[in-house]
């Protein structure tokens, strides 16, 4: 048994195999999608009504999940909130990644000046603070989801530019891209047949991360203005507003906070342990 | 191979230096398109119009932007960093010692966070599917799932209002001994070790993983090589390259990202300061902390790129 | 939960000294505040402040550190830059000003003697002699000849310039009288004179570095946006005071952090907290809470010169749909006092009891948007986190809204560059007022035609002749009558909806003594500096 391959039991299932961490966290995933999808059907208050006389109440009954700092329902608020958290993050993170994969690629293999200048472009963009870039956003182009979901993409595509760059420079090096070149092969092919499959596993790792980081920024651009107006709100913003409920342990906080984590842990937990083909050269 | 690595360190500054103009330049550029200037920002709920315009002349700030800005360029070649808008003080005087905060802070996080980053990432590539790498995986994601500020005040709640063992605020200059220092420094650097170091955990993981099922790593587990020797000596010197490029991602944060840390623990730092030189459009500040930052990330990207390239023998 | 501090102003405040000096118990002042209708729980956080600040006589010595909300590379020493209350702290501790507010809104004299005029148009102010600046200079009419004249000068960027354009004449007529000349009557001058932008600086200061003044403490450290140090004057006029061996100034901008530092022991005073801390300061020993009422607002503005402010209808049923006993419970968490739609607060002596708010009525709301033709139309309204809880407001605003069919969106935008803008430009938008001591400032600056800040666009003829009536008159009976009645019309005619007067509430830590509310502001009046001092 290969030392790299002390993995759990798999079972088999189509020609597939999968695990059981994999598929709840699939499972998961599935949930606050139809979650987001279904929001505005199954929320028992409207989000933005005030239904408590308290602030940071407790649960209770009618009450499922306590209320926030101004006395509405969090569970309304939790359930909308999962349409722009798994929505727009997901959006941005796609966008973000397929661009910074694609010419990482592209730069690894063209090498001379395309490969230097879109790197220094990148690295370059990659110095601006993103407040300020989110501020500049706002004042040039205004608000409104599209403009927020693009403003996410922009901001993390050098990190997974670079990040891919990286491992696609390694894999250049090796004989058998040498080999291929000889033979006259296309750029594209070099990039989709033999660079990528070597490197989907890593570039899946920082997906998972770069979910991570835009859902938490999400919030801090929609505090900005861009995107998100009240009294809609992402998970990222319902922790924002409501830490004041912190020592009071109120669920207001925490239950987004889990929320958030829960999303994000499935996320990464699925990309560990995605179904492969049974035939796949490394199985 | 010396004058070959010279060469090598000596182009990429140059590369480095072209990207900071660029830099420069985007970051004055994005500051002209956001409205209002100093004058009226300074003025604030007392801007009248003459009032803004008497303002305005008495801080030269009549003169065309990009006028005002190859100006700074030109006094930075003189090493000076100019005078800012809103308090009259040079400029390097107001990021002096609020800079050496901050690359203390960054130094003391660096120190202890990449050394547990990098353990962590290799141990659970090398035990990968393994409770210790599910536990890894899901403490790390889950550490950063937490937002920054929630973290912080979380630590200042149980460290500092309830167990008293931590000062809330990390009051540098009141630090006389060493125990002070250690003190004061816990929460921020526990916050920011939480947060940058899931992203070192990871790559490191996935990078380890991918070269330890290549098949020259099998030939030498069949050579019979034990476990570590595999790793250090055959795995790790080819996943350098990504590894080191994480590591240098999430240094860079350190710098200039760590505005929430430094509200919270009322820290100096320079990130803040950077902060406020955007809501006073104070040209000189923003340009000399926007040099800063770029500064510390093409410092950390260039090292990282040639250790990648020194780590691959087909590259040199 | 239970409310343990309602409906609790500085009156009450004084009555409960009162009766404590006259010699009431504990129980009989009890009594007094149930009768007196005040909610009460156990009244020990509360009460137990007055019975101190009554018993207890000052101490020397000591050091205090406070923080604020505030800061930035903005921050200045200069008084006729300040800006916000870190500023103005900082500024009383290092500065005297000519006259000053005390707690129940009556002017009384700090570094002027006297101030005499016939015809509220000529002034002559006698100077208190013996003063010293902090460098060992005497206080001269020079002095103050200069700190006036400055305001005056565009390349200065004062805050009060236009304020301070009604002065057109400065005489230092002896060493220790200065006759100031208006352009127009205004019985006013000496309270305008204890705004803080009007602190006595030395003749021909250009470096305010130094902070070089006539105040109680001397400047040690100045790092802006950063914290500031200031140490006892030992030469301080007011002899006896102050009582602080040193005082350091920070701001933490966090809510929470800055209750947590209290809470660790960090700072001694954490100014104005959010109201959702108070349950969690109340259950700890060891600190107290200290609430004013100032007359700070957060007001709605809708320009009635623009659509859809041009339609009265609208304005008014607008007034209708604001809750502002909602608003009150649930965005201030009770911390505030109803407003009636007119800026006077009733810290004010002018202000208009009679007046009273409209009330919320849906229907009312609705039938007036019909009127107007504007149900189910989508109205945008502009928050911002620079206007104090404003979108909280906009949100409650428009949940009311929705009820009745009226699509009003609320657009959160940054507190970055909002007051430039937003702020009396958006056809509706949220602004923010601070207290201002009398209200000819406040209804020069906001609601005369020509006023800069006219944030509904209010034009009036008739206003504008009531309000030079009362500013030159010295008959405060008549006074109070035309203000009450300018009150009125400010609060039908006008679009700016005032739902309440914010209050503030610092939180300190039991062994800092001496603090007492001012209608100024927090803080004292962010004068607090050299009236407190620290239990050993």
């Amino acid at each position: 048994m290969t030392m790299a391959r002390t993995v759990a039991t798999r079972r088999s299932f189509l020609g597939h195999s999968y695990n059981l961490v994999g598929v709840v966290a699939a499972l998961v995933i599935l949930a606050w999608t139809l979650v987001a999808i279904f929001a505005p059907y199954i929320i028992p208050h409207p989000i933005g009504d005030i239904v408590d006389d308290d602030y940071f109440g407790q649960m209770r009954q009618g009450l499922w999940l306590g209320s926030d700092y101004l006395g509405r329902d969090m569970l309304s608020r939790v359930l909308m909130g999962a349409r722009y958290t798994v929505g727009i993050s997901l959006a941005a993170v796609s966008i973000a990644c397929f661009l910074g994969v694609v010419l990482g690629m592209l730069a690894a293999v063209t090498g001379g000046w395309f490969d230097t200048c879109l790197s220094r472009f990148l690295d370059a963009m990659n110095s601006i603070p993103s407040k300020l870039f989110g501020l500049v956003v706002v004042a040039a182009v205004g608000s409104s989801i599209p403009v927020l979901i693009l403003t996410l993409a922009v901001i993390y595509t050098p990190g997974a530019y670079r990040f891919a760059r990286a491992l696609a420079v390694n894999i250049n090096t090796m004989d058998f891209m040498t080999v291929a070149r000889v033979r006259g092969e296309s750029t594209a092919y070099l990039i989709g047949s033999e660079i990528l499959p070597n490197i989907i596993r890593p570039v899946l790792a920082d997906f998972g991360l770069r979910f991570v980081f835009i859902v938490l920024l999400l919030s801090g651009l929609s505090f900005l203005g861009l995107g998100l107006q009240p009294p809609l709100a992402d998970w990222g913003a319902l922790v924002r507003e409501n830490i004041g409920g912190l020592p009071f342990a109120a669920p207001a906080v925490i239950v987004p906070s889990l929320a958030i984590a829960s999303l994000t842990i499935s996320v990464n937990l699925l990309i560990d342990n995605l179904p492969q083909k049974i035939r796949d050269r490394d199985a | 191979m010396k004058s070959g690595v010279l060469n090598l360190v000596v182009k990429r500054l140059g590369i480095a230096v072209i990207t900071l103009l660029i830099v420069l330049f985007a970051v004055f550029f994005a500051t002209s398109m956001l409205p209002g200037d100093t004058a009226s920002i300074l003025l604030g709920q007392a801007a009248t119009p003459e009032a803004v315009a008497g303002l305005r002349e008495a801080m030269h700030l009549n003169d065309p932007a990009i006028l005002r800005f190859l100006r700074w360029l030109l006094g930075l070649l003189h090493g000076d960093l100019g005078t800012s808008y809103a308090n009259q003080m040079p400029v390097a005087a107001l990021i002096g010692r609020r800079l050496v905060n901050t690359m203390e802070l960054a130094a003391i996080t660096t120190l202890i966070s990449v050394p547990l980053a990098l353990t962590l990432g290799i141990t659970a590539a090398m035990l990968r599917g393994s409770l210790y790498d599910r536990t890894v995986t899901v403490l790390s994601i889950g550490v950063i799932s937490v937002p920054e500020f929630m973290v912080a005040t979380l630590a200042v709640l149980l460290f500092a209002v309830y167990l008293k063992w931590l000062p809330a605020l990390s009051s540098v200059n009141e630090a006389h001994s060493l125990t002070d220092l250690v003190r004061i420094y816990a929460m921020p650097v526990i916050t920011l070790t939480f947060v940058i170091s899931a992203q070192m955990i990871r790559m490191t993981r996935a990078a380890v993983i991918e070269t330890l099922s290549t098949p020259y790593v099998e030939m030498a587990l069949l050579k019979g090589a034990s476990r570590s020797r595999m790793v250090l000596r055959h795995a790790l010197p080819n996943a350098l390259g990504p590894i080191v490029n994480a590591v240098a991602l999430s240094l860079s944060y350190l710098v200039g990202g760590v505005i929430i840390v430094e509200t919270i623990f009322n820290y100096p730092g320079i990130a803040k300061l950077m902060v406020d030189a955007v809501a006073t459009r104070d040209l000189p500040l923003i340009q000399s902390c926007a040099m800063i930052f770029c500064l510390g990330y093409l410092l950390l990207i260039t090292a990282a790129d040639i250790v990648a390239i020194m780590s691959n023998p087909r590259l040199r | 939960m239970t409310d343990k501090i309602t409906n609790w102003t500085s009156a009450d405040d004084a009555m409960v000294e009162n009766a404590i000096r006259r010699g009431a118990s504990r129980r009989e002042l009890l009594k007094l505040l149930l009768a007196g209708g005040a909610a009460v729980a156990a009244g020990g956080v509360v009460l137990g402040r007055a019975t101190q600040a009554v018993a207890a006589t000052p101490v020397s010595g000591g050091t205090f550190k406070a923080a604020g909300w505030s800061s930035s590379t903005a921050d200045t020493l200069d008084p006729a830059k300040a800006s916000l209350s870190t500023d103005y702290v900082r500024c009383c501790s290092l500065y005297n000003r000519l006259t000053f507010l005390d707690k129940d809104g009556v002017t009384q004299m700090e570094l002027a003697e006297s101030f005499d005029s016939k015809d509220a148009k000529t002034w002559t102010v006698k100077l208190r002699k013996g003063v010293t600046f902090h460098d060992g200079k005497d206080l001269t009419a020079d002095d103050v000849v200069f700190s006036m004249k400055r305001h005056l000068d565009p390349a200065v960027g004062s805050k009060v310039a236009k304020i301070a354009a009604q002065m057109t004449g400065f005489k230092a007529v002896d060493k220790s009288t200065v006759e100031i000349t208006l352009a127009d009557p205004n019985a006013d001058l000496p309270t305008i004179l204890a705004l803080h932008h009007f602190m006595i600086v030395q003749n021909g200061t250009t470096d305010f570095s130094k902070g070089i003044g006539t105040g109680a403490f001397v400047l040690q450290t100045f790092e802006p946006g950063v914290r500031s140090v200031v140490t006892k004057n030992k030469n301080y006029w007011k002899s006896g005071k102050p009582y602080l061996d040193s005082f350091e100034f920070i701001a933490i901008s966090d809510d929470s952090a800055r209750v947590n530092a209290l809470l660790s022991g960090d700072v001694n005073f954490a100014a104005s907290i959010n109201p959702r801390a108070m349950k969690l300061l109340e259950s700890q020993q060891g600190f107290e809470l200290s609430k004013t009422t100032a007359g700070n607002y957060t007001d709605l503005n809708i320009r009635l010169d623009m659509d859809p402010g041009k339609k009265a209808d609208f304005v008014t049923g607008m007034k209708y749909l604001v809750n502002r006993e909602q608003i009150i419970k649930s965005a201030l968490r009770g911390l505030g006092e109803i407003g009636n739609d007119q800026p006077v607060s009733p810290a004010n002596i002018f202000h208009n009891a009679d007046l009273k708010p409209k009330a919320f009525d849906p229907d009312k709301a609705k039938f007036h948007f019909q009127k107007a033709g504007l149900i189910g139309q989508s109205i945008p309204v502009v928050a911002s986190d620079a206007a104090t809880s404003s979108i909280d407001m906009a949100v409650i605003i428009q949940a009311a809204g929705a009820d009745i069919g009226m699509k009003l969106d609320v657009q959160r935008v940054p507190s970055d560059g909002y007051w430039d803008n937003y702020w009396l430009k958006a056809p509706i938008h949220f602004g923010n007022i601070n207290p201002r001591p009398t209200p000819d400032i406040l209804f020069s600056l906001l609601y005369a035609s020509n006023a800069p800040w006219n944030e509904s666009q209010y034009k009036s003829a008739k206003f504008d002749k009531l309000l030079v009536e009362a500013r030159g008159s010295l008959d405060q009976a008549k006074r109070k009558e035309i203000y009450g009645q300018m009150q009125t019309m400010v609060s039908e005619e006008a679009g700016t909806i005032i739902p309440a007067y914010i209050s503030n509430v610092d939180a300190l830590s039991s062994k800092v003594k001496g603090l007492e509310a001012n209608p100024l502001g927090g803080m004292m009046g962010y004068a607090m500096a050299e009236y407190l001092w620290l239990e050993a």
